[in-house]
């Protein structure tokens, strides 16, 4: 019973019913397991166990689905959050996981173009939880949750597309400037 | 009378028609003409020979001078139409009576005799008339040879007389023939099946049941057989006068030529009988008793009985005699006993196979069409079955009964208004019927196969089987309890035969064995269809076929996982002795590895006994020093609880998974005397369960359970207890001013009467916010309460009702007749909705997980086609159980989908609907 229940536990660590409390554990964790010697079955479980997780948690605007023969590559679908100037449309990402995920944070890039302060011509996107601020606590929900709201939030402080980052101001000039875009890549 | 002579004559000789002479036509036509009216007059006088002499003269003189062929002809002829005239016509006038059967009352005896009377006075004259005529005929055939001594003859006397006779019994029958009415043959056939049936009431009056047969068997026994043939037959048809009147008759119809219509009467007869009294009268409604024997022994006392002495009579078995007498001396001793000890003769040996045949067909027939009803009596009816088994050895007509059988089964039972029960039980008994008669069990393949076809549409098949397999009398307390026995029984035997064949599958199995095996080998029997062949047919293993209707074992264990459950849930001890010997049956025949889910389920149960003591005597130990708090009554030993590993049980009616379920008993007595189960949770959990769960417990019992909880967690760190207040059962009594009332009810209800004691009346709202359900919840419950007399429900002014608590039991009294009824009623309106989740339940939710991987990769990757979503289920969805379906269930899912206008297809490909 013992090894079940420890099982569970490892299995959702951040299922939202144990929100609260999973952060305690992440960070003992971390620096137990060198990112080296993670193998691959527990990635895949890992990757099994978030892909499980999301479509299960039914969070709206937000969706992935590994490609169709490779679980270390995603593809992502966001939705533009009501109320922002993203409100109607639809961005596709691709979501590709290093073999030490999750102690190294995936390479997110914005498949469709997207007109964004902190997103490049390229799809890349500039976000700190991507990169330095990464952990192994956040999974591929709270990284597409957090891009979401990224689009409604930019950081305008650091751009990517200094364009984009100048025509923020004007929320409505942005606006026709986002549907334009987005009508040209569909 | 010229022309014919000329024409005649003309064929004869014409060097004759040269020599004649006026006088001698003269003479010529003068003597025939004489012979003519000599014919004329002996024919017609009755008896009187008187012309004899003067007919002679003419017969010779004509053939003298070469008209021999005319003169037999002219003779014929006249014999025809006089017996045309005087015997056919007058014969078939004496039946006219019996022209139309069917306005005759043929059962009446009065009618029988005189019909019987009618046949041999009628037959009597016929004969005499022929037997006059042959004596003509014989006086004419001399006649003949005396004319023809003269002349040379290239005939022998012998040959002209046989070729003669035979010409005359042809023309005699040809004429009756000719005239036949068509009611003659149901004369004939009615006479001789009254006739049997005299001598079938004859042999069965007196002691034995049939003292002919014995009769005739002793004076066959060759000590008391004299060995002397004629005085056999006085003896055999002494025994019975009206044999020989039958015999007589008989030899009648023979000789006017209707041995074959006599024959076909007397069989059809002999067979109507053998149907209708015999196998009809005896196994018509009763399975409980083999007829065979009787039947056979029936066959032998009356029919063939009858033959033999109706052969003997006649003469049939002449030849047989005739040779033995040529044998010498020596030899005629033992022939002549052969109805002793030697062979009968060959007709009777023919008779008798075709006897039996015909009785085991009719039998078989009559069994085949109430097949169904024996089956519903099966044990008791065995023996019939016995019996069919044995005529279907001899008629082979296997064929005739599958498809039969499979009519009724489709008539009778595989319709709606059956249960699954009856039809599990059938099943069973079918299984077990069949086997008897056929223990490769080809036949049962193909009658099963309706059965199963149809049990697979019903959802609670697996229930039912589960059922009967598990205990006898649970399900259906109305009756085939008997079913559960004996499946439960199979599962037992199956242990033996299981151990058996485990060996046989072993690797290095025994060289000995083997041959054994091979030599015990028996191919299929033809009616087997060699497309469903396969050696694993060999044994019918009930338990297997039942099996078999679900398609899969894991279906099986996964219901029984189900039911075992709710069944432990609902435990108030920890007996559990019973599920476990159940479950090594079960483990024996469906596998360690399938069961082991159960097992651990069981193994939750023991733990929880141990542990259960355990944390009592901890909490006793460290509550020892504030021992007299104001807890009171309230005690830690009241409560026991059941602590599972939820990874392995099936999903309680709980959506979120949980480390622990704890389910309590408890004893509360807050107002009265209150016995309580009650169900907590960690609290962390609580945040989007489901309503129902949200139980809020009396006060005490929550602290009660928080303590047990912290023990638990201090014993076995790191683990919780998650509580399920909604599960268990509370034992409870209520005390009233006037009396005492002990129930046994849900935690839900307990918690709905405990808030009766601080307040005697609320209203729905506020009592479903205090207990924490939805209204609607409350007041299905609350109606056990009403429909006890305790609390009554109260109309308000404004409309509004409110629940009141009922406080003497004259207030109560009409509403709570079962008040006294306390344990036995338990949680009978919940019944519908028991504590876990059911296989449909977690099938629907199966699908629901589908269902949101399949929105999850339309939406990210556009289209798909249907292989294409059933390879990424298949890659991707590895959860709790693992995707697991058919293209073709795929396919039918996905168009569920599209009917909910959730998905959209367009040239195969699939597309979530916008």
């Amino acid at each position: 019973m013992s090894a079940v229940n420890s099982y569970t536990q490892d299995r959702n660590p951040n299922t939202n019913t144990t929100a609260a409390e999973s952060p305690a554990p992440a960070p003992s964790k971390q620096p137990v397991p060198t990112a080296k010697t993670v193998d691959t079955q527990s990635v895949l479980r890992r990757l099994q166990s978030e892909l499980m997780a999301l479509m299960m948690g039914g969070d709206a605007g937000i969706s992935a689905f590994p490609e169709e023969d490779n679980i270390f590559c995603w593809k992502a679908t966001i939705t533009g959050s009501k109320d922002t100037v993203f409100e109607g449309t639809e961005y596709k990402l691709s979501l590709s996981f290093p073999p030490d995920y999750p102690f190294k944070p995936p390479k997110v890039k914005f498949e469709t173009s997207c007109f964004h302060p902190n997103v490049d011509l390229h799809g890349n996107i500039c976000l700190d939880i991507l990169q330095d601020k990464w952990s192994s606590a956040y999974d591929v929900r709270t990284i597409l949750l957090s891009i979401q709201s990224l689009l409604g939030e930019p950081n305008t402080s650091s751009p990517l597309n200094t364009v984009a980052a100048s025509l923020w101001e004007n929320q409505e000039e942005y606006r026709k400037m986002v549907e334009k875009l987005y009508k040209q890549s569909a | 009378m010229e022309l014919r002579l000329d024409s005649a004559s003309s064929v004869c000789n014409f060097a004759i028609l040269d020599s004649l002479s006026k006088n001698s036509i003269d003479e010529m036509s003068n003597s025939w003409n004489a012979f003519c009216s000599a014919t004329e007059e002996l024919l017609m006088g009755a008896g009187d020979l008187s012309y004899a002499s003067e007919f002679g003269l003419h017969v010779r003189n004509l053939c003298r001078i070469g008209l021999e062929s005319l003169v037999v002809e002219h003779f014929f002829c006249t014999m025809e139409g006089n017996f045309e005239k005087k015997g056919a016509l007058r014969f078939w006038m004496q039946f006219d009576a019996y022209r139309d059967f069917a306005a005759i009352n043929i059962d009446d005896p009065d009618q029988r005799g005189r019909m019987q009377e009618v046949l041999h006075s009628a037959l009597e004259n016929i004969s005499s008339e022929k037997q006059y005529q042959e004596k003509c005929l014989q006086f004419f055939i001399h006649a003949l040879e005396t004319g023809r001594e003269s002349k040379s003859v290239d005939q022998t006397p012998d040959v002209v007389r046989n070729h003669l006779l035979s010409k005359y019994q042809l023309t005699v029958s040809s004429v009756l023939m000719s005239s036949l009415p068509r009611h003659f043959s149901d004369v004939l056939h009615w006479y001789f099946k009254g006739r049997l049936e005299e001598l079938s009431a004859m042999t069965a009056i007196g002691d034995g049941e049939f003292e002919v047969y014995d009769g005739m068997d002793l004076d066959l026994k060759p000590g008391i057989n004299d060995s002397d043939e004629t005085h056999l037959h006085e003896n055999i048809l002494g025994s019975n006068d009206f044999v020989k009147n039958v015999a007589v008759v008989v030899r009648d119809l023979r000789s006017l030529g209707f041995t074959s219509m006599a024959e076909d009467a007397y069989a059809s007869a002999i067979f109507l009988l053998l149907k209708v009294t015999q196998v009809h009268d005896l196994a018509g409604d009763e399975f409980r008793f083999s007829v065979i024997d009787s039947i056979k022994a029936w066959i032998q006392a009356v029919p063939l009985h009858f033959l033999h002495a109706l052969l003997s009579y006649l003469g049939d078995s002449k030849s047989y005699e005739s040779q033995a007498g040529l044998k010498s001396p020596l030899a005629t001793h033992p022939s002549s006993r052969f109805f002793g000890s030697g062979p009968p003769p060959e007709e009777l040996i023919r008779w008798q196979l075709r006897l039996e045949y015909f009785a085991y067909e009719t039998l078989q027939d009559l069994r085949i069409s109430k097949l169904f009803e024996i089956i519903v009596d099966y044990p008791d009816s065995s023996p019939s079955i016995e019996d069919l088994k044995q005529c279907l050895e001899y008629t082979g007509q296997h064929s005739k009964l599958v498809d039969s059988f499979i009519a009724s089964l489709k008539y009778r039972l595989l319709t709606a208004g059956a249960s699954t029960n009856d039809i599990l039980h059938q099943y069973v008994s079918t299984i077990k019927a069949l086997r008897t008669i056929d223990p490769a069990g080809v036949f049962l393949e193909a009658v099963g196969e309706p059965i199963r076809e149809y049990l697979r549409g019903r959802k609670d098949t697996i229930k039912c089987i589960l059922t009967m397999l598990t205990d006898g009398t649970g399900g259906n307390p109305s009756g085939s309890g008997s079913t559960g026995d004996s499946l439960l029984e199979e599962l037992n035997r199956d242990e033996e035969k299981q151990e058996n064949t485990s060996v046989d599958d072993d690797f290095n199995i025994d060289d000995k064995q083997a041959w054994i095996n091979a030599q015990s080998w028996e191919p299929d029997p033809v009616e087997a269809e060699p497309l469903k062949g396969g050696s694993h047919r060999r044994k019918v293993d009930i338990l297997g076929m039942i099996v078999g209707i679900i398609g899969s074992k894991d279906q099986l264990v996964n219901e029984y996982r189900v039911m075992l459950a709710e069944k432990l849930l609902n435990k108030s001890d920890y007996e559990i002795d019973s599920e476990i010997r159940t479950l090594e049956l079960l483990k024996i025949h469906f596998g360690e590895s399938s069961m082991q889910r159960c097992e651990i389920m069981l193994n939750d149960l023991i733990d929880s006994k141990r542990t259960n003591t355990n944390i009592k005597a901890t909490i006793k130990q460290q509550s020892e020093p504030v021992a007299d708090v104001g807890e009171q009554e309230l005690s830690m030993n009241n409560l026991n609880c059941t602590i599972i590993s939820s990874n392995f049980w099936p999903s309680i009616q709980v959506s979120k998974p949980c480390q622990t379920l704890l389910e309590t008993k408890s004893r509360v007595l807050p107002l009265g005397n209150e016995d309580m189960l009650l169900s907590a949770r960690d609290p962390e959990v609580t945040k989007g369960v489901k309503v129902d769960e949200a139980l809020k417990i009396p006060g005490p019992v929550d602290q009660l359970l928080n303590d047990y909880a912290n023990t638990y967690n201090e014993i076995k760190t790191p683990r919780k207890l998650l509580w399920k207040k909604n599960l268990g059962t509370v034992k409870l009594e209520l005390q009233f001013e006037d009396r005492t009332l002990p129930f046994v009810v849900t935690p839900l209800q307990a918690s709905i009467i405990s808030l009766f004691q601080d307040q005697k009346s609320w209203t729905p709202k506020s009592l479903a916010v205090a207990v924490g359900v939805p209204e609607d919840v409350l007041s299905r419950r609350i109606n056990f309460w009403i429909s006890k007399g305790i609390i009554a429900e109260l109309a308000q002014d404004s409309g509004d009702v409110t629940y009141t608590l009922v406080e003497a039991l004259a207030e109560g009294g009409k509403a709570g007749i079962n008040s006294g009824s306390s344990e036995e009623v338990l949680v009978g309106d919940e019944e519908g909705e028991g504590s876990v989740a059911s296989v449909e339940d977690q099938l629907c939710k199966e699908m629901m997980v589908y269902e949101k991987f399949i929105t999850g990769m339309l939406t990210n990757f556009g289209s798909m086609a249907l292989d294409r979503i059933h390879n990424t289920l298949k890659m991707f969805c590895i959860g709790d159980p693992p995707y697991d379906k058919s293209l073709q269930q795929l396919q039918s899912f996905l168009a569920g989908l599209a009917g909910d206008e959730k998905l959209e297809l367009k040239d195969g490909m699939y597309f979530l609907k916008k």
